[in-house]
């Protein structure tokens, strides 16, 4: 039992915790009957066209030199201009901070001329120094090389004769454009900074792009002021505005809520319940990410020693068709994906036309299990007792490595499992994590598993890494960067020939003579292209431009067009940036009933104790 | 009395009965093993904290690198920027070193050291993960020793049964619901965050906005752990209620409501305090779920990007942190019912 004395002590401190309870409470409290609309105390921001992007992107850096996550170099984009853009209409090279170029006959020289009259959003001139510079920093420092080294491998020396015109001298000859994708940041800033390769660049920035960054707030938000000496002209909005939700769901409801004005990587499901929402407009753009089931043809190193568990049968190109021809990813992008995408034949998508694989050439084959079952006859494999194939005492049964927390990759199997069964191939899926699953795929430890990149406009990347020198150089997979352990020197050859090939015609042709190559070796079979599912206010904003321009997607470009266009609607409420009133008064309300109830409550138990005591 | 007593005072009630010593050398040991304990299983949490984390399979200079256009040199620079290039045991060597100033190294995600974005990010938490503890106390506790007092009635089996079922409702289930039903279809409640996008710049609408972000997530971190405090006052008072001092407090002719509440209560508060904190603990690491829900820019969030990221050093810091909590909460929890509890205290 307790003594008085400590009675005492308890009630003293629980008043005092009540006290400082209702201190803590009654702040926000007396803030609704202050101020009953917070918009008051916003002035000027209230009346500033904000646009809300949901996000729940990671930020490395908002630093252009090692900035390599999606979310910052994406605001980057918006930020830096690069000496050429990708256009907005299929991703070709369009004018940036260069209004004109031109190369030498064998491609190892090219000439920019800058628009005139440029500035940065401090007012200072955007010269070819500017660029000269950047791109010196990212050749000779080895840490400003991070995010964007591999862009200025092939540069030999960069020229700036006078103000407006920038000559790259390149090692190799060079098809791809060597001007896109580059920030240019400004000489007169960053030469001053000590340590480039550790700055933050995460407040008041000086920019070139449509806008630039004014704050960010870790995990809260990211602000981008409208750049008004942005060269292709100022935003119609003030601000762009990207607010943290760590949950998808979360962001559809904020949507819904009116507390962000654009989401984007909407699932399927999250896509269609937007769809009759008021407000609301839904909007499904071919995107610029393949996905694909990637087998393993039997990986070797660059010096042809072999590594990695794939089986033995996969080394048989005959296997690896029969596993294409017994696919339907037709029903696979219909039912799984519910049919938001395109099918896909490569490893480029269909939103770059110029390059894609065409879905007429000739090496392109549909769903045709008996011509599945024919290969394998063909190739040796002869249906045993239980369904399944056998050659020389082997089984083909193959491992099927599939991301334990990835649906589509979990459905796409329950399909593909009895599709294969029916052609006499046995599939053991095995569930692990994403990072085992990489692991894994590094050390060509698997028969088969779910893979998928995003892709750039030029298709020089991408086809680069699917060439013999692209293979890891050490026996335990490091050391290379190899899509799928692909190596065919007939390839590599024309990979060569496409690299300085500077008629973009031929350079077509010869890149889909390398896909058609690609398909047919088949040391993976491209599902599909997934479309950007996204949706956005309509009722306040709209002007989207796409990538590409027909049926492309808004965010998430290999540009900046998205949000450059984007403008209030006429007559439309804007956002002020303000959570619901309702939910403030409710908090008051109820705070201040628990206060007087409180009271209440203390002046009659005082009451009572005064009768007993 | 409650037989409701904790392990970790058990040892100590044998000693106490074994002879008579001086009172505060029996203090001091008893504060010297509490501290040595907690201080023993800290420094497993922190070689724990290297090992466990370096064990996980994958490269994570491979998964930050994933599906990205990077050459090898590129990814070499990042795993010496990591210090992966290390041997295993220089790393730890390094490690420990540094966990020593806390200083759990630099995030590979943010780019910032894990210290300063632990101590960002370690606030909103406490404003969080506080005003529900504050809140579930008071409400279990509460509903608690009415429960009891009248145990068996229709009010005890209603208010026990709801807690039960809240407690037993997944925390990530209830949280969206709410989210979906207060924030997106009857908008009263902000969908996320800790502030507006553009939060009134004055301090009583600053506070006013940040009370409205937290309706919903510490309305669900209650709603899931008030049972707890609930069942054990509950369970705590009716033992109580048998003993002989109640009755006798009775025979004074005392009201009934004040037997409970000066007799009654405060005994059976004993037992309730040392759960409380530990408790508080699970509560603080219980945030994870709700923050990633609610997006609150708190350790839970920060723990759950560093899963996704994988980000080590930040794993390795939350990590750290986070049982450094419990073990404090736990010790505490010792010393406070050392303070307490008479019995525990007489040698």
């Amino acid at each position: 039992m307790l003594t008085p004395l400590r009675t005492h002590r308890l009630r003293a401190l629980a008043i005092g915790a009540a006290v400082a309870c209702a201190a803590i409470t009654i702040a926000p409290a007396t803030a609704f009957a202050a101020t009953p609309v917070p918009e008051a105390t916003q002035g000027a921001e209230a009346s500033a066209t904000t646009f809300r992007i949901a996000t729940s992107g990671f930020v490395d850096s908002f630093n252009p030199f090692i900035s390599i996550y999606l979310l910052p170099t994406n605001s980057i984009r918006y930020m830096y201009e690069s000496l050429v853009q990708n256009s907005a209409e299929d991703g070709s090279p369009t004018e940036g901070l260069a209004a004109s170029w031109e190369t030498d006959e064998d491609g190892r020289q090219w000439t920019y001329t800058l628009h005139k009259d440029m500035k940065w959003s401090d007012g200072e001139p955007i010269t070819s120094a500017d660029i000269k510079y950047t791109y010196e920093q990212m050749m000779t420092v080895p840490e400003l090389g991070t995010a964007n080294g591999n862009l200025v491998s092939n540069f030999d020396s960069v020229e700036a004769p006078d103000d407006l015109t920038l000559v790259i001298n390149l090692t190799e000859p060079q098809a791809s454009n060597p001007g896109s994708e580059i920030p240019v940041v400004p000489k007169h800033i960053w030469e001053k900074i000590e340590d480039p390769a550790t700055y933050a660049n995460d407040k008041d920035v000086v920019g070139s792009g449509s806008f630039v960054l004014k704050s960010y707030k870790a995990n809260e938000s990211i602000v981008l002021d409208a750049n008004p000496n942005f060269w292709r002209g100022a935003p119609k909005i003030d601000k762009l505005q990207y607010v943290y939700y760590t949950n998808s769901d979360a962001q559809v409801q904020a949507l819904k809520a009116g507390d962000v004005d654009f989401v984007t990587s909407l699932t399927p499901t999250q896509f269609a319940a937007l769809q009759n929402v008021d407000g609301v407009t839904t909007h499904s753009g071919t995107g610029r990410r393949y996905h694909s089931l990637s087998i393993n043809p039997g990986f070797q190193t660059r010096d042809g020693v072999a590594f990695g568990t794939g089986s033995e049968a996969l080394k048989d190109v005959a296997v690896r068709q029969a596993l294409r021809l017994g696919t339907d990813t037709k029903t696979l992008l219909d039912n799984v994906l519910e049919g938001q995408g395109v099918l896909a034949t490569s490893f480029i998508p269909a939103s770059f036309p110029k390059w894609t694989l065409a879905t007429d050439n000739a090496a392109v084959v549909g769903f045709d299990p008996e011509a599945a079952q024919a290969k394998l006859e063909g190739a040796g494999w002869t249906v045993g007792a239980d369904g399944i194939r056998e050659k020389a005492g082997t089984k083909l049964q193959l491992r099927l490595l599939i991301d334990a927390e990835d649906t589509t990759e979990q459905s796409i199997s329950e399909y593909f499992v009895p599709w294969m069964k029916n052609i006499g191939v046995g599939i053991q899926v095995e569930s692990t994590d994403s990072d085992t699953l990489s692991a894994k795929a590094t050390a060509a430890d698997y028969d088969m598993y779910f893979s998928g990149w995003s892709v750039n406009p030029d298709p020089d990347y991408q086809l680069g890494i699917n060439t013999c020198f692209n293979l890891p150089s050490g026996a335990d997979g490091t050391g290379g960067t190899s899509q799928d352990g692909y190596c065919n020197p007939e390839f590599d050859a024309l990979y060569n020939q496409q690299r300085s090939e500077l008629d973009e015609g031929k350079r077509q042709a010869i890149v889909q003579d390398m896909l058609a190559m690609n398909y047919t070796d088949t040391v993976q079979v491209a599902t599909w292209y997934a479309n950007g599912l996204e949706a956005y206010r309509s009722d306040r904003f709209d002007g989207f431009t796409l990538q590409p321009a027909k049926g492309g997607i808004i965010a998430n470009q290999a540009g900046y067009w998205g949000f450059l266009t984007v403008a209030p609607v006429e007559g439309g409420e804007t956002s002020t940036g303000q959570s619901s009133n309702i939910g403030l008064y409710i908090v008051g309300s109820v705070v201040v009933l628990v206060v007087i109830g409180g009271i209440l409550f203390a002046r009659n138990r005082r009451r009572k104790q005064a009768d007993v005591e | 009395m409650s037989n409701v007593v904790p392990p970790s005072t058990s040892a100590i009630a044998t000693e106490a009965n074994a002879e008579e010593r001086p009172r505060d050398l029996s203090a001091i040991r008893y504060y010297l093993t509490k501290l040595g304990g907690a201080a023993l299983s800290l420094a497993m949490v922190i070689v724990l904290g290297f090992f466990a984390f370096k064990i996980l399979p994958g490269d994570p200079v491979a998964s930050i690198a994933r599906q990205r256009q990077m050459t090898s040199e590129q990814m070499d620079l990042l795993r010496e920027q990591f210090g992966l290039n290390k041997p295993l045991w220089q790393q730890f060597i390094d490690y420990l070193g540094n966990v020593f100033t806390l200083n759990f190294g630099e995030s590979y995600v943010y780019k910032t050291s894990v210290a300063s974005l632990i101590s960002q990010y370690f606030w909103p938490t406490i404003l969080l993960t506080g005003t529900a503890a504050i809140l579930a106390i008071a409400l279990g506790l509460w509903l608690g020793q009415k429960a009891a007092w009248r145990h068996g009635s229709g009010f005890d089996k209603m208010v026990s049964s709801t807690s039960l079922v809240f407690w037993s409702v997944p925390t990530f289930w209830l949280g969206l619901i709410l989210l979906m039903v207060f924030g997106g279809t009857l908008q009263w409640f902000p969908t996320g965050g800790m502030r507006s996008p553009n939060p009134p710049s004055d301090p009583l609408g600053a506070a006013a906005d940040i009370a409205s972000h937290m309706v919903l997530p510490v309305i669900t971190m209650v709603a899931v752990v008030y049972a707890q405090y609930l069942m054990v006052m509950r369970s705590s008072l009716i033992e109580e209620m048998s003993a002989d001092y109640l009755t006798t407090a009775r025979a004074k002719g005392l009201r009934d409501d004040l037997v409970r509440r000066r007799h009654a209560v405060p005994n059976a508060l004993l037992p309730t305090v040392t759960l409380i904190f530990m408790h508080l603990g699970g509560l603080i690491a219980g945030a994870v779920t709700v923050e990633t829900i609610f997006s609150w820019p708190g350790l839970g969030k920060l723990t759950y990007e560093a899963i996704s990221g994988p980000d080590l050093p930040l794993l390795q810091g939350t990590f750290v942190v986070f049982s450094a909590i419990i073990i404090v909460m736990n010790l505490i929890a010792d010393l406070i019912y050392r303070q307490l509890d008479p019995r525990v205290r007489r040698a």
